[in-house]
């Protein structure tokens, strides 16, 4: 078995993110959900922009979101993606189970 | 793994340009994006491209870690692995050929045998759903099926058990214009139940056989149309004599049809014929004679081992009332989906062929495992370098693993070459060898190159390449890294090792196949040399048709090169035995071999009468109750008194006592194989009455044997079944045996040649390996001789263990054998010796030539190599 690292633990946090991220949307293309998190999160998720891009491939290969090529505000081609069934199944327990762990880790916090 | 993800990587695997250009496009599309947006704060276009760059991150290893979620760099190394491969092959195509040669000779042969197994016993008959067919019969005590009788047939039918459809059928023999014809009566509904159209005309239907004695037509198998016939176009409606009888052809059966039986066939009649075209008791008459094979249609969703139960029930219901020896015991359901049935028993005659094709594979795998090691070793140091370099072994294997099976494909597509090549040529050999009366019974059948061995084939190349491929990878990167970067190549032995029980494997089976042909050939010979019993030159034996019989009995006492006429029911060596249960008064039963002759038979074949008297020729024409009994019999009824004059009981039909007035010396009847009868008893007959004619006659045998069948041809119109001399029946009967003889031969001088070089490759590398070591020895004063012997000794030493192990199993091998032949029994001394020292001596052989290399080192010039 190979070590959860660092990587394992974003990656985790970035699906998350994403899925969310795509929820409340339609279908987006990679830069605006990028911008979108950012935004959200007030500048505090910003990291590598790239690394968004394998977690985009994975979700697509887990089935939980849908790629295709449209055309972009501006005009241009780009890949957009949307959350499929079993993608908001996914968020659904993603969410309930980053919550109950933050709760906990919150409690934990409050104790010490 | 989901179903997205398999269809996002089939996708990325097999439109891998344009998934990477999507990709590009991607990323491209964000930083163009980014770009925009730095530069509408205020950045210049420079700093802008390089802002949007820095957030990003590197743009090649996100593109990376894309490609690593499509899971398909298996594939890309798998690519890296081969073009390798291929440029180190291309760099050495001596050592390609010959790998890819010898494996090519041992899955050439495998095969072929495959293709032919597959033509007999794999490849389903070409007819409609040829897997619900079954043949039908019930079994006595000893398991021996059962021929039925038209009534049984009849009642079977009407009691409609498991089967939806069902057919009678017998087999029949004739000869049409000089040429043998073996066909099939059957009933009207045959072809309808099969499904088999005609090719020209029309197939038999249930009218042909409403009634008995109707209706004189036949349907040609469209091989038969095209050999005998030569294909012509007005062959419907021709008259052909079958057994002196006229029939109208009135259709061809479509192309590829040849008929169920084992044997392909050339002509279809209604079975209600039977009586016109077969002499003895009406098959529809009052005896009720059984000569009828059921076949028919499983019903469907009917299991097989349901219609078992069925089955078993009714014969036992139809049987019951019968005596004790004729009540069903059991029943035999046999699948006619192909020419021969998969059976148990067929594995096991087949099994001994099998080894003996897989071993000499075997052998050339081991042959090439020796000499990837070598190759292997050649490389240690290349290996060595990448395994400190940080190489996976695993990956190292997949590397070399992938290098076998890229060799395994040249070898396959040689092997299959080889095969078509051996199968051909070994038909040609056996047309050339086999004795020219058997040739007109033998069809050959479509071999197609079908999925089965396709299958075969890409099965057993895997196979060998794992087989010859494995060992070495393993061995290979074993290496200890720092040793072997320094090139101390041979302080690791483990490689010599292997290779010397390679060696010793090689020797082994060599041994093995060379000591059972030997064996094989020795039996024949022992065969050939019996002694039957009786005379065969120079006599001809015939069946006759009754209703010609006196016509052809009158024709060959007027012959001027005819002899001696004889009669019998049976014609001995035909490969047939009719025996009887016959009982002294007080002893017990017996089963013994009987034939029906005249009193010229013991004269025309020279079987002495050892005491009491010949029959008399009125005992001949009133089939009196008298009989000869062969010596064998007399012994097991009368032991140790005189049998002249005694009576036996014989529960034929009818069941009567018969007096013992001779006694005759042992013959073989059936097969020389089986060896003597262990007990005959002859009953008195005529050539009126008989089946079989046997002659004497002066002259070459063969050229009156033709002119005869001619001549009789004319005067009655296939009123002669089978015609040959019983050289050629003797012949026959051995042919098998010549023919494993020749198989054996071929299969053992390629396992010897195999050997020889396999040994020869392991000293000439332990030559070049122990150099050094052989150079030191000369500075100080090894001489020629020692040198040779030491290279010499270790060839012997190896060689001596694997003859040890090959002598041990092919002891076993024998006796095993030995159980079921009679001329195998005891131990023969000469196939071992002679097999021990052809492989002994061609171990030498091998050996000499590294030696003389090794003697012929300069020990200056190996010393000052470091």
């Amino acid at each position: 078995m190979r070590k959860p690292s660092r990587l394992d633990l974003l990656q985790g946090t970035l699906d998350l993110l994403i899925l969310r991220t795509l929820q409340s949307a339609d279908a987006m293309h990679g830069w605006a959900i990028s911008e979108r998190i950012r935004q959200v999160s007030e500048n505090v998720l910003q990291a590598n922009q790239g690394s968004l891009y394998p977690a985009l491939h994975r979700l697509e290969h887990q089935g939980w979101i849908k790629a295709e090529w449209g055309i972009s505000e501006l005009g241009r081609r780009a890949r957009f993606y949307r959350l499929t069934a079993p993608g908001r199944k996914q968020l659904q327990q993603e969410a309930d189970d980053w919550t109950r762990v933050a709760g906990a880790i919150g409690k934990v916090l409050e104790l010490a | 793994m989901t179903l997205s993800d398999l269809f996002l990587r089939l996708r990325a695997l097999m439109f891998r340009a344009r998934v990477e250009e999507e990709l590009e496009d991607e990323v491209e599309f964000h930083l163009a994006m980014a770009h925009r947006k730095h530069l509408e704060a205020g950045h210049s276009e420079e700093d802008a491209a390089r802002l949007a760059r820095l957030d990003f991150g590197r743009v090649g290893s996100v593109k990376e870690d894309c490609r690593g979620v499509r899971g398909i760099d298996i594939f890309e190394t798998a690519l890296q692995d081969i073009r390798y491969a291929l440029r180190s092959f291309w760099r050495n195509p001596g050592f390609v050929l010959t790998v890819a040669g010898t494996i090519a000779l041992g899955l050439g042969l495998n095969l072929a045998l495959f293709t032919l197994f597959n033509a007999y016993v794999l490849r389903p008959i070409s007819i409609r759903d040829p897997y619900s067919l079954y043949g039908f019969t019930w079994t006595d005590r000893q398991g021996a099926g059962h021929a039925f009788s038209w009534a049984e047939y009849k009642q079977f039918e009407k009691d409609n058990l498991a089967f939806s459809e069902v057919a009678a059928v017998q087999y029949i023999y004739t000869r049409v214009d000089g040429h043998a014809f073996q066909g099939q009566l059957v009933t009207g509904n045959y072809f309808q139940m099969l499904g088999v159209t005609s090719e020209l005309g029309r197939p038999l239907l249930p009218e042909d056989a409403s009634a008995p004695g109707r209706e004189a037509v036949l349907v040609l198998s469209y091989q038969a149309w095209q050999s005998t016939f030569g294909g012509r176009a007005d062959i419907i409606g021709m008259k052909l004599m079958v057994r002196g009888f006229p029939m109208e052809v009135v259709g061809v059966a479509r192309k590829g049809f040849q008929d169920i039986s084992e044997v392909p066939r050339d002509f279809w009649a209604p079975v209600t014929m039977a009586d016109r075209l077969q002499d003895g008791s009406d098959l529809f008459g009052v005896e009720h004679p059984e000569r009828l094979e059921i076949v028919g249609r499983l019903r469907r969703g009917q299991s097989v081992s349901g219609a078992k139960a069925i089955l078993t029930a009714w014969s036992q219901r139809i049987t019951a009332q019968l005596p004790e020896d004729h009540k069903a015991a059991g029943i035999l359901l046999r699948s006619k989906a192909t020419s021969i049935p998969l059976t148990p028993e067929l594995l096991i005659v087949f099994s001994p062929l099998v080894i003996a094709f897989t071993l000499v594979l075997v052998l050339a795998c081991t042959n090439v495992a020796s000499m990837m090691l070598a190759r292997a070793v050649a490389r240690q140091r290349e290996i060595g370098i990448r395994l400190s370099l940080g190489a996976l072994r695993r990956r190292l294997i997949r590397q070399l693993l992938t290098e076998s099976i890229l060799l395994s494909i040249p070898a396959a597509i040689l092997g299959f070459i080889i095969s078509r090549v051996t199968i051909d040529a070994s038909i040609r050999v056996m047309f050339a060898t086999v004795p020219k009366d058997m040739l007109e019974l033998i069809h050959d059948v479509p071999r197609p190159v079908d999925w089965r061995v396709i299958a075969f084939m890409v099965f057993a190349t895997l196979a060998s390449a794992l087989l010859f491929g494995l060992a070495p990878a393993f061995q290979a990167t074993r290496a200890n890294v720092i040793s072997s970067v320094r090139g101390e190549v041979t302080s690791d032995l483990r490689p010599v090792r292997a290779r010397n029980a390679l060696v010793i494997a090689q020797v082994t089976v060599c041994t093995l196949l060379l000591v059972a042909c030997g064996v094989l050939v020795r039996t024949t010979m022992a065969m050939s040399a019996f002694d039957i019993g009786f005379r065969t030159n120079n006599v001809i034996a015939m069946e006759v048709a009754a209703n010609s019989r006196r016509q052809v009995l009158d024709a060959l006492a007027s012959d001027p090169e005819v002899d001696t006429i004889a009669a019998a029911s049976a014609i001995p060596l035909n490969g047939a035995v009719r025996t009887m249960t016959i009982r002294a008064d007080d002893g017990p039963a017996i089963s013994t071999a009987y034939n029906e002759v005249s009193p010229e038979y013991f004269g025309i074949l020279g079987i002495p009468i050892l005491r009491g008297r010949n029959f008399t020729k009125q005992e001949s024409a009133s089939e009196t109750p008298v009989a000869i009994l062969s010596a064998g019999a007399a012994q097991s009824l009368f032991a140790g008194r005189d049998a002249v004059g005694q009576i036996f009981h014989l529960s034929g039909k009818p069941a009567r006592d018969v007096r013992v007035i001779g006694v005759a010396a042992d013959i073989v009847t059936c097969c020389i194989p089986w060896g003597k009868d262990p007990a005959l008893i002859y009953l008195p007959t005529t050539s009126a009455t008989s089946a079989a004619v046997l002659v004497h006659v002066r002259g070459e045998v063969e050229a009156v044997r033709h002119r005869l069948d001619t001549r009789l041809a004319e005067l009655a119109p296939g009123a002669i079944g089978d015609i040959h001399s019983l050289d050629q029946y003797r012949a026959a009967g051995m042919y098998a045996f010549r023919a494993a003889s020749m198989i054996g031969a071929a299969l053992g001088g390629l396992a010897l040649f195999l050997t020889l070089t396999g040994i020869y490759g392991v000293l000439s590398y332990f030559v070049t390996q122990r150099t050094k070591e052989i150079g030191i020895r000369v500075a100080l004063g090894a001489t020629t001789r020692t040198v040779v012997g030491l290279v010499l000794t270790q060839s012997l030493r190896l060689t001596a263990i694997g003859i040890g192990l090959g002598v041990g199993l092919a002891l076993g091998v024998s006796r095993l054998i030995a159980s079921n032949l009679v001329f195998m029994r005891g131990f023969d001394v000469a196939p071992f010796a002679a097999g021990v020292l052809l492989v002994a001596f061609s171990a030498l052989a091998a050996g000499y030539v590294p030696s003389r290399r090794a003697a012929r080192i300069d020990p200056i010039q190996t010393i000052r190599y470091d």
